[in-house]
């Protein structure tokens, strides 16, 4: 059934329809009103869920570890400073093979105080061993957290469903919600491949030396590499129960498109827009949605990019010293394509300043007119110095 | 700390789980400093002169255990209901939880405690030391003689307690006015010390000779008869003042005068606001004279302003020079006082006439109330004949046989609760000496100190080892963890409004009820003992925690982080130094 929701209210819509068990959480905004509506139904009855309250997000993610140790479905969420917070222990979750689902709403980090969005946070975290969702609209929020639970369950590792700041955490759009039973049918009751057990006592997590490490980790790696193949299997699935998929990105219009826009989470439907002018005025562009980040989805980008003559990436991140990130993992999937295309880097949106229509055109004819790209990442629309 | 690595391949999750305990790693091993549950004293069982359990007692009363209050009370003290009554509380002024909020109603709760024991045989299910065959004299019924005589019994002694009066108590009977103890109440608790064995002869006034023959049928003597002889002011006809003791005696006794009109009372202690609030609901209008200034008065502060609302007046730096007998009753000249700066040798504000100012009050009568004096010599000790020892509430002297000497006859503070430490300090005193001998007694009593003293646990005395000695060092509120209190007003029973006090001699204050007296000792904070809150064991990163019947810490994973401690409410741990031990 549609319902008017929020993107914040669309993540607590399917953790409640997921039957999550143990929910442990840190409010931050804008991610608060994710965990207060999910409080709300632990409180109820509505879900039948463990909602500890903790005083900090490095311990919701402690705690959110504990509960997935003792084999039940968990969740969390944050944002910004708070992902920042839990840091040390993102590389523990994955290395624990634990799957845990974490809504992530991309909030600018401080200083300055920036409580809009940006993606710097998740990004810094890219190389946790969580895998990785970026959303463009509630609808996929909605349907990307039910799928993580299937995922992460499926793969044994964690993953973060990311939502930008406000733009999509505090927008309210039409959300097809579908039943419970549809939704048991898709995310049927957790079958742990972990769990504590005290009738059969152990302990998890202990000293590994030099001459195992590594198989550990080799193994954490492999399962990243049969991901794209999981997650196209179980959007099949998906599509079957309720109609509609994603894909690990989309390609619109890049058959024939001399230029590709990379684009990701709300900049995306901004970006749908400005194709359809940039079209109407006879240029061939298209575009290219990254939805999955960690695994980089290698094979698909290719694919969709390998034709173009130039790649613009709009990145809505900066990593200092080196740019943007999208782009740099682009380039580094393409640098071994022969006659691969070059790719224009572009920074832009940090902090919540808006990413217009006229701002993807301006990314566009800059794009058009140079031969070769810049060395470094070029910013566009700073307020000019005065 | 290598244990044998599974590599659990199910699902190919290759994730790193061992069989080995963790407990193979002693962390006890890193550990300089140790936690220790230190039992130290709470502040109000060191400022009480008779050294009660406070927060025992007060964990008692919050979990509905008014009878376990009652015994812990009664270790230490036999007037629980009467001092519910009268003390000044002291224990309160000394309370951590004041820092917080408001003190415990400590004495209330004592009062509640108190008269909760209505049981006719009652027998109180506390320690006593078999009959040692010894036998003591007690001269004096009021509260020290009294208390002396509940010690001495507790003890193994046969007790004689001879009283003037007809009917004993000293002050407690015939000197506080009935509106602040009523005689039912003092009866009742004379009564539990008559269970125990103690004999008591009333109209038997001693005199010298039977200290010379005391000798052939005692073992010891304890003399606690007061101040009988009331200090005369000693100025021009003054004659005419009444004694304000002999008026509140008068009155005990059932022999209310008229009194109207004006009425002036010369003096500044309890006696003197007694006599004045008797005044009061007698109908006449009192007058305090004060030499000093009312901050300067003895008298306690709650009764100080108790009177003050009842209509009595005070004025201060006021002195009486002369007295005439005038048309209406008495023309009293008083010559008006100022401090000057300096203290009196007993550390009291000195004052100095102001020349010229002099003023003349026409009263009915007068009454003197500037304190007393031992009656007879031998109730003092005399120096210089045998060996004589004071202590912080008895002087003690041995010719031949030990004398105690204690109550209102040597002590600093004139009070019930001093008179009931009177007791107890010469009862242990005098029993040491039998046990030990003359050299054994200070450092005996010494180690039954409450806190630094100088109140004494006999619990300490009867137990006679390490463990039960009442920890030297006291609580202090930064010893409370004070996350764990969230701030509550204190309750108190209420007390009628002045109109009604001075309507008659019936008590005003009302009684906590089960349900007020158990919540308000809920809010103590039980400085210093162990009320098994359990946050150390639920806080202890280790688990090294364990309760059996005792909390226990296992010290061969304890690593000295001193978290317990911390998270402690009430100070029952400290952290010290640690040699390396492990075990439990």
């Amino acid at each position: 059934m549609k319902q008017v929701l929020e993107g914040s209210h669309a993540v607590s819509e399917a953790v409640r329809l997921a039957r999550v068990q143990v929910v442990s959480a840190y409010p931050i905004t804008p991610q608060t009103h994710i965990v207060e509506a999910i409080s709300e139904h632990c409180s109820s009855g509505r879900l039948a869920a463990r909602f500890m309250c903790v005083e900090s997000e490095h311990s919701a993610m402690a705690s959110v570890i504990g509960a997935a140790s003792g084999g039940v479905r968990t969740f969390t969420a944050t944002s910004g400073q708070g992902l920042a917070y839990m840091h040390e222990l993102l590389h523990w979750a994955s290395g624990a093979r634990l799957p845990i689902v974490m809504a992530e709403v991309n909030r600018a980090l401080a200083p300055g105080w920036n409580i809009w969005v940006d993606q710097t946070d998740s990004l810094s975290q890219r190389d946790t061993g969580w895998i990785q969702f970026y959303c463009e609209d509630g609808q996929e929020v909605f349907d990307t957290t039910l799928m993580a639970y299937r995922l992460a369950e499926e793969i044994n590792l964690p993953i973060m469903v990311i939502l930008d700041a406000f733009f999509l955490s505090h927008t309210y759009e039409p959300v097809d919600i579908p039943d419970q039973e549809l939704v048991d049918r898709f995310v049927p009751p957790m079958e742990p491949k972990i769990r504590l057990d005290t009738a059969d006592p152990h302990a998890l997590g202990q000293m590994v030396p030099p001459g195992a490490y590594m198989e550990m980790r080799y193994d954490i790696q492999q399962a990243m590499e049969r991901v794209p193949f999981l997650y196209r299997q179980m959007e099949g699935i998906f599509a079957e129960l309720f109609g509609r998929a994603y894909g690990d990105v989309e390609a619109v219009q890049c058959d024939d498109a001399d230029i590709v826009l990379v684009v990701s989470g709300t900049a995306t439907g901004t970006c749908r827009q400005a194709l359809s002018d940039l079209r109407s005025q006879g240029q061939k562009v298209g575009m290219l949605k990254i939805k999955m980040f960690r695994p980089f989805p290698d094979e698909s980008i290719r694919r969709a990019l390998n034709g173009a003559a130039k790649i613009a990436v709009v990145d809505r991140n900066c990593s200092f010293g080196a740019g943007g990130i999208f782009a740099q993992e682009i380039r580094s999937t393409l640098c071994n394509l022969e006659n691969g295309p070059p790719v224009f880097s572009y920074i832009a949106g940090l902090g919540g300043r808006d990413i217009t229509v006229d701002t993807l055109e301006e990314i566009y004819y800059r794009t058009k007119a140079l031969e070769q790209p810049d060395m470094q990442s070029v910013w566009i629309g700073l307020e000019p110095e005065t | 700390m290598a244990g044998k690595i599974e590599k659990d391949r199910e699902g190919r999750l290759h994730i790193s789980r061992s069989s080995i305990s963790s407990r193979i790693n002693k962390t006890g091993s890193w550990r300089y400093l140790k936690p220790v549950y230190a039992g130290r004293t709470a502040p109000c069982s060191a400022a009480c002169p008779a050294g009660e359990d406070v927060p025992h007692i007060e964990h008692l009363a919050s979990q509905g255990q008014f009878r376990g209050a009652l015994d812990t009370i009664l270790k230490e003290n036999p007037f629980p209901a009467v001092c519910g009554h009268v003390c000044f509380h002291p224990c309160e002024s000394a309370c951590n939880r004041s820092c917080l909020d408001a003190p415990l109603a400590i004495n209330a709760i004592e009062r509640f405690v108190g008269c909760s024991d209505t049981e006719e045989k009652m027998l109180p299910l506390i320690q006593t030391v078999p009959p040692n065959g010894r036998r003591v004299a007690v001269i004096g019924s009021g509260p020290s003689g009294l208390s002396a005589a509940y010690f001495f019994c507790r003890l193994g002694y046969r007790c004689d307690v001879y009283e003037s009066e007809k009917e004993p108590g000293g002050l407690l009977r015939w000197g506080i006015p009935s509106y602040r103890l009523p005689a039912a109440i003092l009866k009742h608790e004379i009564k539990r010390i008559e269970n125990l064995g103690a004999q008591i002869y009333c109209g038997r006034k001693v005199s010298a000779s039977f200290l010379r023959t005391a000798e052939e049928r005692y073992h010891a003597i304890f003399i606690g008869c007061g101040l009988a002889r009331p200090i005369r002011m000693q100025i021009a006809g003054d004659v005419q003042a009444l004694d304000g003791l002999t008026f509140l005696k008068d009155i005990r006794n059932g022999n209310r005068g008229a009194f109207s009109g004006v009425s002036a009372i010369i003096g500044g202690g309890n006696a003197a606001i007694d006599v004045a609030r008797s005044l009061v609901r007698l109908g006449s209008h009192p007058i305090i004279l004060y030499r000093r200034r009312v901050e300067d008065m003895p008298a306690f502060e709650l009764e100080i302003g108790m009177a003050q609302q009842e209509g009595v007046d005070i004025r201060e730096l006021t002195t009486p020079v002369r007295m005439d007998k005038s048309a209406r009753g008495i023309a009293l000249r008083l010559q008006k006082m100022a401090t000057d700066g300096f203290e009196t040798d007993s550390g009291r504000a000195r004052v100095i006439p102001i020349r010229g100012e002099r003023e003349t009050l026409p009263v009915q009568q007068v009454f003197t109330a500037i304190g007393a004096e031992a009656e007879n010599p031998w109730q003092q000790p005399k120096n210089g004949s045998g060996s004589i020892l004071h202590l912080s509430h008895c002087t003690l002297t041995t010719v031949g046989f030990p004398i105690a000497r204690g109550g209102d006859l040597v002590n600093q503070v004139l009070s019930v609760s001093d008179a009931v430490a009177s007791g107890k300090q010469a009862a242990m005193a005098i029993d040491s000496y039998f046990q030990g001998g003359w050299a054994s007694v200070e450092k005996r009593l010494a180690d039954c100190r409450v806190g630094q003293g100088p109140a004494l646990s006999l619990e300490s005395y009867l137990m006679n080892d390490v463990s039960h000695q009442r920890h030297p060092q006291l609580v202090g509120y930064h010893d409370i963890n004070t996350a764990y209190f969230l701030p509550a007003d204190r309750a108190e029973p209420m007390v009628a409004g002045p109109k009604e006090r001075r309507a008659s001699f019936s008590e005003y204050r009302s009684d906590f009820t089960t349900r007020s007296a158990a919540d308000e000792a809920g809010r103590c904070f039980n400085c210093g003992i162990c009320n098994d809150c359990d946050n150390c064991r639920l806080f202890c990163p280790e688990t090294a925690v364990s309760v059996e019947d005792t909390r226990r810490i296992d010290m061969d994973y304890c690593k000295g982080c001193g978290v317990c401690v911390v998270e402690c409410p009430r100070g029952a741990m400290t952290m010290e130094e640690a040699e390396h031990e492990t075990g439990s």
